[in-house]
């Protein structure tokens, strides 16, 4: 993996406010991700993760406060080396899986034919959409579409991959295998951030910043946040629920 | 503008061939309409003189609605978003899309002239190459129209709001009905701002005159520098339309 030429960590977040007009949506956020975990972005919905995400892959600028991706800032000069799944399953529904695999692998300058034909039956078997390769995105379930949506984001090979609510919407069984591919590329050595409200897929990640209300209220991982509520049967959501109860603003457990 | 331009140019085009309704308002409504003037027209002078405008015109309102609506798609379902956090670059979406449509535009003009020629028996004058070469250029100018407005469109109702204010204003300004000359002075200055008048202009020079591309100089350029301003306006709007 080409992850291996940055030092230091994957994400970093000082001091980061942003604002939908006068609609404060990220207030002060201080962030640091290492290379090749998986990172959630635990919250319920409007706790801001989304704008975050999009922060973080330069869609958005922020009004305050620096951000560094892979040691740059978030600008097209290291966009190549970033997937992006966003919340959307975001495909061509006329075209079918392999066509929009194939767009984005062109997008991204996979340029050589047979490494790039290669690469797009890798990632397309990956997701377990092969057998579908061919049907129209339109013609799809919601589950597929997330699959082939996830091919589009992996095909380059990025180091680092940003997905907002991947597994939204997916059914449990779907949720698993989606934590196994999740899993297959951390061990590549990937880094993987990943956004969601259910508890469920807290407990796959190796490290959490549970979110509410555009700001942190801890951090840490599972196991060490679950710990923090001083109970030995507490769950994610039990300690979700002690840290907002004890106030925001709490930094790493 | 990179590679990446044709890599999109190739998806846009793979998109309009499997939409079939859209091939059908490319190919088909054009013709409808077409055939509606050829038979409601009373008097077959008439037609020689609205023909050439009414080319213009068409070309103008379905170049802009299905390039705006194209474009729109690609920000409602979220694959825009997709491009934007990947190397492309906004010129290379917006010129993309431009090269994309352009085979189409160029195919609708093919079959709008030769049914009006052959079916409907308008009469012109003027190099058969040359008319279309010009119709390429108004077709250019839809496209940047069409991706221009997209930008400032939340979702397709609101693209569809922009068609009596932006298109259908230009039918009754820009001399397609009745000539500009015969306006009064502040619509004639206003029809002079809209590109519709030198598509309307230029066409009936080569058709009823017989005049080149050269003689049409000045239509040629005004709807050049139409094109380029509104092709620079929507790249740098572009990013701004996505991400709020």
């Amino acid at each position: 993996m080409p992850e291996k030429q940055f030092s230091g960590l994957a994400v970093e977040v000082y001091g980061v406010s942003f604002n939908y007009g006068r609609l404060k949506v990220l207030d002060g956020l201080l962030l640091g991700v290492p290379r090749g975990i998986s990172f959630g972005l635990l919250g319920p919905n409007g706790a801001g993760k989304t704008t975050l995400i999009r922060l973080l892959v330069g869609l958005l600028r922020p009004r305050l406060g620096t951000i560094r991706v892979l040691g740059q800032n978030p600008s097209p000069k290291i966009s190549h080396l970033i997937g992006y799944m966003p919340q959307l399953p975001s495909l061509y529904a006329e075209l079918s899986i392999i066509q929009n695999v194939e767009f984005f692998a062109r997008i991204y300058h996979l340029a050589d034919k047979t490494e790039r034909k290669q690469r797009v039956e890798a990632v397309i078997k990956l997701v377990d959409m092969w057998g579908h390769r061919n049907d129209s995105v339109m013609r799809l379930s919601g589950g597929m579409k997330q699959r082939a949506s996830l091919a589009c984001a992996i095909v380059h090979n990025p180091p680092l991959l940003f997905l907002d609510e991947p597994t939204v919407g997916l059914d449990p069984e779907l949720r698993v295998t989606f934590w196994e591919y999740f899993s297959a590329l951390t061990r590549q050595g990937a880094t993987l951030i990943i956004s969601s409200h259910t508890m469920d897929d807290a407990a796959h990640c190796d490290r959490l910043a549970f979110m509410r209300d555009g700001r942190f209220v801890a951090q840490g991982t599972p196991a060490e946040l679950r710990q923090a509520t001083g109970r030995a049967e507490a769950t994610l959501e039990d300690a979700f629920l002690y840290f907002v109860r004890r106030g925001e603003g709490k930094g790493d457990v | 503008m990179s590679s990446r331009a044709f890599t999109i140019a190739g998806r846009v085009m793979r998109q309009l061939i499997r939409d079939r309704r859209t091939i059908a308002l490319v190919v088909i409504v054009p013709l409808v309409i077409a055939s509606l003037v050829g038979v409601s027209v009373p008097d077959k002078s008439i037609l020689d003189y609205i023909a050439p405008a009414m080319l213009a015109f068409l070309i103008l309102f379905f170049g802009f609605l299905i390039t705006g609506i194209s474009v729109l798609r690609e920000r409602t379902q979220g694959t825009m978003e997709r491009l934007m956090a990947s190397p492309v670059s906004r010129l290379d979406i917006v010129g993309g899309y431009l090269l994309g449509f352009l085979l189409f535009a160029l195919l609708q003009t093919l079959i709008i002239f030769f049914y009006m020629i052959y079916v409907l028996k308008v009469n012109y004058y003027g190099e058969l190459w040359q008319i279309l070469v010009f119709q390429v250029i108004i077709g250019i100018g839809a496209v940047c129209l069409g991706t221009f407005f997209s930008v400032l469109a939340k979702n397709e109702f609101q693209m569809v709001q922009f068609i009596p204010l932006i298109i259908v204003p230009q039918l009754f300004l820009c001399g397609v009905l009745w000539p500009v000359s015969q306006m009064p002075d502040y619509l004639q200055w206003l029809a002079n701002c809209l590109p519709l008048t030198y598509g309307v202009d230029g066409m009936r020079a080569m058709m009823l005159q017989g005049q080149n591309l050269l003689d049409i100089g000045k239509e040629v350029g005004v709807l050049a520098a139409y094109a380029v301003g509104l092709l620079i306006l929507a790249a740098v709007t572009l990013r701004r339309g996505t991400s709020s």
